[in-house]
């Protein structure tokens, strides 16, 4: 879907991105990184709308700046900003957007119409723009970017500014867009939960370089540890402090900070970790509030690279 | 209901589209309509239309006037003849609309222009096959086009109203080189006009300011040269960098009227025009250069 080869861009002595190579394969990809990664850079020349300084970047099959108006008929973009022409009825925008991406004027309205009611604002979609709340306004950033049925939707930021129940709503939206009518998705986000939770590939960018790329099950997911939370007793005081250090001497990598109750246990093994923890609380006559496996997450690929 | 006369729900729903897609000429297209409407205030508020329909019959006053004296007073051979030489000639009309035209043109461009880069649509529309230079062309068509309200429809109008009051052009022949004569130097005037007022547009964010912009370059330079002219008796050649009046002496040079300024010569009227035109297209594609990104 997308393929780049050591793709950079520098904005005068600042590198937004910094010889990427990454080949992002169909389905609903997860653009993650901090604010300041390169993520909007990054989909900005996808679209073709900026020159790398270097490297070569291809978006189904074709090159975003020799064939950027060819490509960008087949892309739908959402942008993150949310300013829309206050005065205008959604069907209108998401209409007129239509047009422009080469839809024919009554297909285009009745498309737009689709759109809306697919996003859930059927009912509000002769509602001028202005009169809407974020979390509408996001539905009609994605209709927009459907409308025209793109064959890839750029999403950026999505999720921006919604309450939880709203982003809920977002993301099994997008995911549904994915599954139900094959159309692939990039989106971008420095929420790493919400991508762990929708998203078929990551592409994970930390000041302007690759941190990690890959199917997310390959990523993450894999049991590596242990999470165990401890509650002191009045009568073993320092009793978590204890299985903090027996796990440590017994050579496992342990992460807990002093005076919290909680750490994760990390070994080559996850039934070692486990074993070696159970005695360590048996030993240390510490009472145990919650015990779980520990999966390996986004958040670990970007603690390891920041260690 | 159905053939057999039973009840039907088509819920067509969204779902994928293989039919043909307009391409680039329907993105230009449906920019450039979009636009317009918009400067209309088609689709919006009352108070939007208020503006550019008041400008536009104020633009068609005087063709209104001329049209209504000659349909009620003409008919009569020694009327006629009287009313031949009060009308103005089609090349003249449209300096007697040029303060609504600078007007319009301090309203059209800068809405035409600025709510785009304000409101987001800019980069949206850059998201879509639209490239900076097409979005650019579009919006010169909806300019151009909304100009030629008050440049161009005004003279067909009063072409019209003369033929049927019988003071029009003698013969089809001569009817027919007048209406291609008025169209051409239409078009051209409203061109120009069109550009130096988006390229003065595009210095600001603000409409407002976008606005004060326009009428500053238009009658700014006017004065000035007025100024430089009369005032400090400086070469008759400095009209040529008047926006305002420079369009207006086209028209009637290509009606093959020696116009105001009758010691200048046309092709340097044609190149203070092409000049105006092309300094503006330039000022345009280096505001929006790296615009929308």
């Amino acid at each position: 879907m997308i393929a780049a080869t050591g793709l950079s861009m520098v904005f005068g002595s600042h590198p937004a991105l910094d010889a990427l190579d990454v080949a992002v394969p169909p389905g609903v990809t997860g653009l993650v990184g901090a604010n300041g990664a390169g993520k909007t850079t990054f989909m900005s020349i996808v679209l073709g709308l900026r020159t790398p300084t270097s490297g070569t970047v291809s978006v189904l099959g074709l090159d975003p700046l020799r064939q950027g108006a060819e490509l960008r008929a087949n892309v739908g973009y959402g942008p993150e900003r949310n300013v829309f022409p206050d005065d205008m009825p959604a069907s209108d925008f998401v209409k007129h957007l239509a047009e422009v991406r080469g839809m024919p004027r009554g297909e285009a309205r009745s498309r737009a119409s689709d759109a809306l009611w697919l996003v859930g604002l059927g009912e509000e979609r002769f509602r001028a723009l202005g009169t809407m709340s974020t979390g509408q306004r996001q539905r009609v950033k994605l209709a927009q970017a459907i409308a025209a049925d793109p064959s890839l939707v750029l999403l950026d930021e999505p999720t921006d500014g919604l309450d939880p129940v709203q982003r809920d709503e977002m993301l099994a939206l997008i995911r549904q867009i994915s599954e139900d009518y094959q159309i692939d998705v990039m989106l971008s986000s420095h929420l790493l939960e919400e991508v762990e939770r929708i998203c078929d590939n990551v592409v994970a960018l930390d000041a302007g370089r690759l941190v990690a790329q890959g199917r997310l099950d390959d990523l993450v997911g894999d049991v590596e540890g242990v999470t165990v939370e401890l509650a002191e007793i009045d009568d073993v005081p320092g009793s978590i402090d204890d299985v903090s250090a027996r796990l440590r001497a017994a050579g496992l990598e342990v992460h807990h900070g002093p005076g919290l109750s909680r750490m994760d246990v990390l070994g080559a093994s996850a039934d070692e970790v486990a074993d070696a923890v159970r005695d360590a609380i048996v030993d240390s006559r510490a009472r145990v509030r919650r015990i779980e496996q520990r999966r390996r997450k986004l958040e670990d690929l970007f603690e390891a690279v920041q260690a | 209901m159905t053939a057999d006369g039973h009840a039907q729900i088509l819920d067509r729903g969204y779902r994928k589209y293989d039919g043909k897609r307009s391409g680039l000429v329907g993105a230009v297209r449906s920019t450039a309509w979009h636009s317009a409407r918009s400067v209309l205030g088609l689709g919006r508020k009352a108070r939007h239309k208020i503006a550019p329909v008041l400008v536009i019959i104020v633009a068609m006053l005087p063709a209104i006037t001329y049209v209504g004296f000659a349909a009620l007073l003409g008919g009569d051979e020694f009327v006629n003849d009287f009313l031949e030489g009060v009308v103005p000639a089609f090349s003249e009309l449209p300096r007697g609309s040029l303060a609504a035209i600078v007007l319009f043109t301090g309203l059209v461009a800068p809405e035409a222009l600025v709510r785009d880069r304000r409101d987001g649509m800019l980069s949206l529309y850059l998201s879509t096959p639209l490239t900076r230079r097409t979005y650019i062309l579009a919006k010169v068509i909806a300019v151009g086009g909304l100009m030629s309200l008050v440049v161009l429809v005004p003279t067909i109008f009063y072409l019209l109203g003369m033929t049927f009051a019988s003071l029009g052009p003698d013969g089809f022949g001569d009817w027919i080189t007048v209406l291609i004569r008025i169209i051409v130097s239409g078009v051209l005037a409203s061109l120009v006009y069109a550009l130096i007022s988006m390229a003065a547009a595009s210095v600001t964010d603000r409409r407002a300011f976008a606005s004060l912009a326009v009428i500053l370059t238009m009658m700014g330079a006017l004065i000035v040269i007025q100024i430089l002219v009369e005032g400090a008796d400086l070469s008759v050649n400095w009209r040529l960098l008047d926006p305002v009046n420079m369009p207006m002496e086209m028209i009637g040079r290509i009606f093959g009227d020696p116009g105001d300024y009758p010691e200048i010569g046309s092709e340097r009227i044609y190149a203070s025009n092409a000049g105006w035109a092309g300094a503006s297209l330039g000022l345009l594609w280096w505001r929006y250069r790296k615009a929308g990104a």
